[in-house]
């Protein structure tokens, strides 16, 4: 009887909240209002929290292997041909691929005792990305669009997120709605693709053209109201409004002064030049920077791969962490490393590493996080987790934590189901709907 | 009462045309042609003695009862078609044949009309069917809702709406015009839009049966293959490269292969069989391409199998038992040890890196390689590759994983290779435990491969599954599919037509449930969730990505399928040669030159260049390229394409993940079709095919703004969208730059082709 009093509570609640959401999604397409900038709460604060006002996220596609960058075990059965390099913290090495985040260990904190349950790379991704696991009936949202749903929008006019060479399965803003979603860019050189006019056509003959769409679209738009064409009709609005304000400048590498210079610190890479391109969107006030490299599924021949791609990664989190110290903005920008799963300690026969989702490691720094640790611990092999595990739910808690985010803040779909941004579970005391994931304590003190 | 209804839902347009269908059965007027062919044929076989009628015979129903009667005819068709017997006492049933006895149904069969219009008669009885059931259901929980006392009035209103709203997309919509189901049909057969020849000769035409004739013919067209291999590369990830890191390996064999099979309407059943069973390397036998790309992961490859053939998602049974299926963990390493016998790399007896070394050093000797290198490493990823073989080695190398914590077996034990449902599989009285597999998965008898194929080919065709997610297929299907009789009349009709996908979709697209109007609601996902939506018409569907840029490149050309990717022979002859041969720097060279340029598009004739440079450009020649982009349709283009193509900003799979194309848009869309060089440059620069041929080819001179409609929407302007073209032709000055007159109408008809392509109407198929 309880119980079910208990549920029609709820029910009422989620159709206030759900009514709610829906005027606010509807307010901010229309650029009627801007949600305000809540800021973290003073609980968050006091726990080392809410320090990091941005955030660039590191997502290595494919399920980088720990045994072979954070977490290496040299002269082990398993550890394979990697040797380990000195970090300066007694009892802590890194593969040798990574010299220059060795160097800089100071500032960073690993946690090598990640652990999750799937194996697949869209699952564990997914798991990652939202720290739910996928169902067949609804997307969940990412961490950028979380810090706009409970933070407030960031920027006017920039988006609030932007994933820098993401693939076509991410997860975006999920059940928050287009007006959240990521700003994709395919190709950190290009920036935004096609974000102006091209030459040949004059501001005039555009805004004859774009008016002759809405003459022609009439009788097919009085006719078919379906979400889908609602949601390109957004599209419509805010492209329009993104061309015609000036931060597309924003996007283009190049007009980075010091670009040559600065290109030779961080790689001429797909994930240097990501990287660099984020510490630039990070100045203009961009709030959460994805930036995807792919690569890591290492089945073959692992160690013919591994120098290059551990290599152009350590010179970009280096060049990053160097770059974000020298504009003042590292203690207000949370780096954070994070992958779908490890790789197996057993070295298979093709000379490569399967997926292993028991054990695997992630990085943080900056934004308020203490470096110069590493947090958890994995077997002598690299098989399991020895000491203190931390899942997706923890590792996107932390990231929630660290940006100032109420992990209790409930957000109702639009068929009323609760969803939290570190996932969920109910209180057996109160029955109340609580965060699952923690944040990681021990990385803010 | 459906008035009553109607009108407070102010929905009676919509209502008035079918009302008629729910209330009586066979009202002949309101019968479309259609149906109405199909009683003529139902008459016909009726006084068509083509079994020896008036006889008495006895018939044996599927329980065991017998009956004395003369066989007098057959109604409907397909799996739910019923006998008409003729009893001692003169009374004449129906005897539905699904009861019969199997030699009775053998009988019959020679009676039962299997043409198409009959088929699609009984499919749109069975959706009208359901539907009506689901409507009258859901007005009795109409008026059951005031009295309901556990929900609040707020929560009453709100269950109101969701009622009536599902009330509404309970009754069938109108029949489209020729141009919406031309344009539909185009869409979904041929993967584009029709061109401005071909929309005429269809609008124009006055045969009765254009419509199933047009399907007849795009069924048999290369770009039916080619749109079929776009969804099949989705499905069953056919990349560039073929497995996940590449190896040097060339797909074309693979792509060829699938494209010529879908052509050629291989059975389903044989192409998967072929796939599953593949022997040799991937240029003599293409079909080895799917298990090459799950190289090294012979697990995922299982899942992948599963969740592709069978609708089934297995992938969690791999670390532990299914939560909530009927899977064990044992269950996947016994389905796993099927496959647990073949390797992809087995082809041994030469050795690529030594080869590499002696042409490395032949080539440094003339100067060919690259300074201060001594060893090409090109050359030996192309030589690496050669190694590709899947072969059935005989070791079974799949054992239960090293955590297994159940009772019913040991970490690292072997287990013999075994089905958890379906047929029980003697891997004695098969070749390899791969052939005995795949016989066991493309069986009829299997649960669900027939219903898993069924429904993606539903889905092809209504935008939505019978079964959605249609990865997920519930093994209890009666209650969760929406409409479980017609999908097992879907399925036994592709039993009948022996997995032939052309047969299948010529049925489908011929029902007139395909060729109603598309829903103008979105159904809800608890609607989709709960198998609540019941095909009043297909939904609307924004285009693919395929679709979308097909038809861009239908706006470019007059034949848009005639540049094609082929290579497979010279594939072919180029790995199976043999390397020793090669002695100079030349022949090195020219090795090189070849297995880089293999797979280009070509233009079909004969010609492999355009106007670029011989053979030094890679794959990127030059043929059909218009306003720097390659204007060839999709499947002929790498696949996928980079990561900021027109392609995959709409959408295009990565091909890494099982059907990991997406439709949702985003603001990239827009700025590529507002001022991306497709939109600005290939379809409306003075040079454009669109703009020379059509507005200024033959014809009058005043149809020029009907033919772009035609051309762009399938459809003729209605007058207030004439009037907005036509107004911006006679504007001649624009003030910004001076231009002569000619100048001046080819910009206004570009600004026509932009505004036109920028539509909704356009990226959304109707």
């Amino acid at each position: 009887m309880i119980a079910h009093d208990l549920k029609k509570k709820l029910g009422k609640l989620d159709e206030q909240s759900r009514r709610q959401f829906v005027a606010r999604t509807a307010k901010t397409a229309l650029g009627v209002s801007v949600v305000p900038v809540l800021g973290a709460s003073p609980k968050v604060l006091a726990a080392g929290g809410g320090k990091a006002e941005h955030c660039i996220f590191f997502y290595m596609n494919g399920g980088m292997t720990h045994m072979d960058t954070f977490d290496p075990k040299p002269g082990t059965e398993t550890g394979g041909s990697t040797a380990g390099i000195s970090t300066g913290v007694a009892g802590v090495q890194m593969a040798e691929f990574m010299p220059e985040l060795a160097k800089r260990f100071s500032d960073i904190a690993l946690v090598r005792s990640m652990t999750q349950k799937t194996g697949d790379h869209r699952g564990g991704s997914y798991w990652m990305h939202t720290s739910y696991q996928p169902r067949a009936t609804i997307i969940h949202p990412t961490m950028g669009p979380w810090a706009a749903k409970i933070l407030g929008k960031k920027h006017e006019t920039l988006p609030d997120s932007v994933v820098i060479g993401g693939g076509g399965n991410h997860p975006g803003s999920g059940f928050f709605g287009p007006s959240l979603s990521p700003l994709p860019i395919g190709d950190p050189d290009r920036g935004v693709q096609d974000g102006e006019i091209p030459e040949m056509v004059s501001e005039k003959q555009f805004d004859r053209r774009y008016k002759l769409i809405n003459t022609f679209d009439e009788v097919f738009q009085r006719e078919f109201k379906t979400n889908e064409v609602a949601a390109y009709n957004q599209f419509y609005d805010e492209t329009l409004k993104l061309m015609s304000s000036e931060d597309l400048e924003t996007f283009k590498l190049t007009n980075e002064p010091g670009y040559q210079a600065k290109l030779e610190k961080y790689g001429d890479s797909r994930i240097g030049k990501g990287a660099m391109l984020a510490k630039r969107l990070v100045s203009s006030g961009i709030r959460f920077i994805e930036v995807t490299a792919g690569g890591w599924d290492m089945h073959n021949d692992l160690w013919n791969a591994i120098p290059e791609r551990a290599g152009s990664l350590d010179m970009a989190l280096a060049a990053l962490i160097d770059d974000l110290k020298a504009e003042g903005l590292f203690e207000k920008t949370l780096i954070v490393l994070g992958t779908e799963f490890g790789r197996t300690p057993k070295i298979n026969a093709n000379g490569g590493r399967d997926h292993h989702p028991r054990v695997f490691s992630t990085m943080f720094a900056g934004g308020g996080i203490s470096g110069g640790q590493a947090y958890g611990k994995s077997d002598n092999l690299g098989m399991a987790v020895e000491e203190d595990p931390v899942d997706p739910r923890d590792f996107n808690a932390t990231i929630a934590h660290a940006l100032g985010m109420d992990l209790n803040k409930v957000v109702y779909s639009s068929s009323g189901r609760p969803f939290l941004v570190a996932g969920h579970k109910s209180d057996r005391e109160t029955g109340k709907v609580i965060t699952e994931g923690k944040p990681i304590a021990q990385l803010f003190s | 009462m459906l008035w009553c209804y109607a009108k407070d839902g102010g929905y009676s347009l919509k209502l008035h045309h079918h009302l008629h269908t729910f209330d009586s059965p066979f009202p002949m007027k309101y019968l479309t042609p259609l149906l109405r062919s199909a009683l003529a044929i139902a008459l016909l076989s009726l006084l068509t003695p083509s079994i020896s009628q008036a006889q008495m015979r006895e018939w044996t129903s599927s329980d065991g009862r017998k009956l004395q009667a003369e066989f007098v005819g057959t109604a409907g068709a397909g799996a739910t078609a019923s006998v008409k017997l003729k009893l001692e006492n003169g009374n004449i049933i129906n005897y539905p044949i699904a009861k019969l006895s199997e030699d009775d149904r053998i009988f019959v069969k020679s009676s039962l009309p299997n043409d198409t219009a009959a088929l699609a008669a009984e499919i749109d009885k069975l959706v009208l069917a359901r539907m009506k059931e689901a409507y009258y259901g859901l007005r009795k929980d109409l008026a059951e809702l005031p009295q309901n006392s556990t929900l609040t009035n707020a929560e009453k209103a709100k269950r109101k709406e969701e009622i009536e709203r599902e009330m509404v997309m309970c009754v069938p919509n109108e029949k489209t015009n020729d141009s919406q189901f031309m344009r539909r049909v185009y869409l979904d057969i041929a993967g584009r839009i029709p061109t401005f020849d071909e929309a005429s000769k269809f609008l124009g035409s006055t045969s009765r049966s254009k419509r199933a004739e047009l399907i007849d013919e795009l069924l048999e067209t290369d770009a039916y293959a080619m749109r079929m291999f776009n969804y099949m590369s989705d499905l069953l990830r056919v990349r560039d490269g073929v497995a996940m890191e590449g190896n040097g390996l060339k797909a074309i064999s693979y792509m060829e292969w699938m494209k010529d099979s879908l052509r050629a309407d291989k059975p389903f059943d044989k192409l998967v069989t072929e796939m599953l069973t593949a022997e040799g390397t991937l240029w003599d036998n293409p079909a080895s391409g799917y298990l090459v790309t799950d190289q090294g992961m012979r697990l995922c490859n299982l899942s992948n199998t599963f969740t592709v053939f069978l609708g089934t998602e297995i992938t969690c049974a791999q670390c532990h038992d299914h939560p909530f299926e009927q899977v064990k963990q044992l269950d996947f390493y016994r389905m796993a040890s099927f496959m647990g016998e073949y390797e992809t790399r087995t082809r041994l007896d030469f050795n690529p890196r030594a080869e590499a070394q002696r042409m490395s050093g032949i080539l440094e000797r003339a100067g060919k390689l690259r300074p201060n290198t001594t060893f090409d490493i090109g050359l030996s990823i192309m030589l690496n590759s050669n190694r590709t073989n899947v072969n059935d080695t005989g070791n079974q190398t799949v054992e239960l994983p090293h955590d297994y914590k159940y009772d019913n077996g040991e970490p690292h034990q072997q287990v013999r290779p075994g089905a958890y449902f379906g047929d029980t599989v003697n891997i004695e009285k098969h070749a390899t435990p791969r052939v005995a597999f795949a016989d066991w998965i493309t069986s009829p008898t299997n649960p669900r491969f027939t219903v898993n194929l069924v429904n993606r080919m539903w889905k092809i065709a209504f935008g939505l599954g019978q079964i959605e997610p249609v990865d997920n297929i519930p093994g209890h299907l009666d209650g969760q599919a929406q409409n479980y009789a017609l999908l097992q009349f879907l399925e036994q009709m592709m039993i009948d037509q022996k997995y032939s996908l052309k047969d299948f979709f010529r049925v489908i697209y011929n029902t007139e449930t395909y060729q109603r109007k598309a829903e103008s609601l979105s159904p809800t996902l608890t609607q989709i969730d709960n198998g609540a939506y019941h095909f009043p018409g297909p939904i609307l569907r924004r285009m693919s990505a395929e679709q979308v840029w097909d038809s861009m490149v239908t706006l470019t050309t007059a034949h848009p399928e005639r540049m094609q990717r082929r290579g497979a022979e010279a594939y072919k002859e180029l790995m199976n040669m043999d390397y020793t041969t090669m002695t100079t720097a030349e022949q090195i060279e020219e090795f090189k030159m070849k297995h880089r340029t293999i797979g280009q598009v070509s233009d079909g004739e004969g010609g492999m260049m355009g106007s670029g440079g011989m053979g030094m450009m890679g794959r990127n020649n030059m043929v059909g390229r218009v306003g720097g982009q390659q204007m060839v349709r999709a499947s002929e283009l790498d696949v996928p394409m980079p990561a900021n193509h027109f392609l995959r900003i709409f959408g295009q799979s990565d091909k890494i993940l099982i059907e990991n194309a997406t439709t949702v848009g985003s603001t990239p869309q827009v700025m590529t079709l507002l001022n991306g060089s497709i939109t600005n440059a290939a379809l409306t620069s003075k040079d454009a095919y669109l703009i020379k041929e059509i507005a200024y080819g033959e014809g009058k001179k005043g149809d020029k703004i009907e033919k772009i409609f035609l051309s762009v929407l399938g459809r003729m302007p209605y007058p207030a969208e004439k009037r907005a073209a036509a107004s911006g032709l006679r504007a001649r000055n624009d003030r910004d730059i001076q231009r002569s007159d000619a100048e001046a109408e080819v910009a206004a008809i570009g600004d026509v082709i932009w505004a036109l392509v920028n539509t909704r109407e356009f990226l959304f198929v109707q």
